[in-house]
């Protein structure tokens, strides 16, 4: 049985955010939560990495360990979704999650909590398969239709890998054999030919 | 002296809580009828704690696999080899 992984290629990353775009838009996710972002550290200098974030839809979620109404459950395919009928707000998921992917919306004065949203790997939630429910709660159920999270499909320098585990790792293993060094960008030799010592 | 005073303390709260029942009083009275009251509460309340937890089950149809290979996922693959 295939398990859904997500996995960037730090050297290829640009920090473009069109995973971010994609997301918000596929999904329709509501104003102040955003299910994917992207974290830059040594930001302008030459060691600068970017990497794009969401959940990673743990073997072990910490979120399922700790949530109280056990809201939480994964599917064959190893996506940990969750039922937002049963959330209760609580946030103890987002304190449990090392990738801090739990996302809550304000839904009042007083730092009322409504109910957690977090990536769903494009897999929609427990309502019918690609009913409008579904949608509106939980957002678009790609992997229904025979494709992957968007935020993989639309990453213009193809950093983020998204879909079978041990085919995205191959995937990734080859890259880093090609490239032996340096950066692994596109057009990177059609760009710069073999000449550029790095 | 201070023992003398205490003991005549004890004994005149001794007089004054422990009176004799007098012969009108009710059937039941003030104690007795909180003591029911707490034991059919707790009567009352055995089976809500005995009842096990039961854990949320999503069921089968929501935790299938989604994932198919598709062509459309092929063809991600293929060009991620780029």
């Amino acid at each position: 049985m295939a398990r859904m992984k997500f996995l960037c290629d730090a050297d290829r990353c640009i920090e473009c955010n069109a995973c971010v775009t994609a997301c918000k838009n596929e999904n329709e996710v509501p104003w102040g939560i955003n299910r994917r972002r992207v974290v830059t550290i040594n930001d302008g200098k030459p060691s600068e990495r970017s990497i794009s974030m969401a959940c990673m839809h743990c073997t072990d979620a910490p979120c399922a360990a700790v949530c109280p109404v056990d809201c939480f459950y994964t599917t064959a395919d190893a996506v940990v979704l969750h039922s937002k009928d049963l959330c209760i707000g609580c946030g103890y998921c987002f304190y449990a999650c090392p990738f801090g992917a739990p996302q809550y919306p304000k839904v009042g004065n007083f730092g009322s909590r409504g109910k957690m949203d977090k990536c769903t790997f494009c897999a929609g939630g427990p309502e019918v398969d690609l009913s409008p429910v579904e949608f509106q709660k939980y957002g678009s159920n790609r992997l229904a239709e025979g494709k992957l999270p968007l935020c993989a499909e639309m990453c213009s320098t193809k950093s983020l890998l998204a879909g079978d585990g041990a085919i995205i790792a191959q995937i990734y293993k080859e890259r880093v054999v090609k490239r032996g060094y340096g950066s692994g960008a596109w057009g990177w030799q059609t760009a710069y030919k073999e000449t550029v010592a790095i | 002296m201070m023992a003398v005073t205490m003991t005549a303390k004890h004994d005149a709260w001794e007089t004054t809580m422990s009176k004799p029942k007098e012969a009108g009083s009710p059937a039941v009275d003030r104690r007795s009828f909180f003591k029911a009251l707490g034991a059919g509460a707790t009567l009352a309340a055995t089976p809500a704690m005995v009842t096990p937890a039961a854990a949320v089950d999503p069921g089968k149809e929501e935790t299938k696999a989604r994932y198919r290979e598709s062509e459309h996922v092929k063809d991600f693959y293929r060009v991620n080899r780029y």
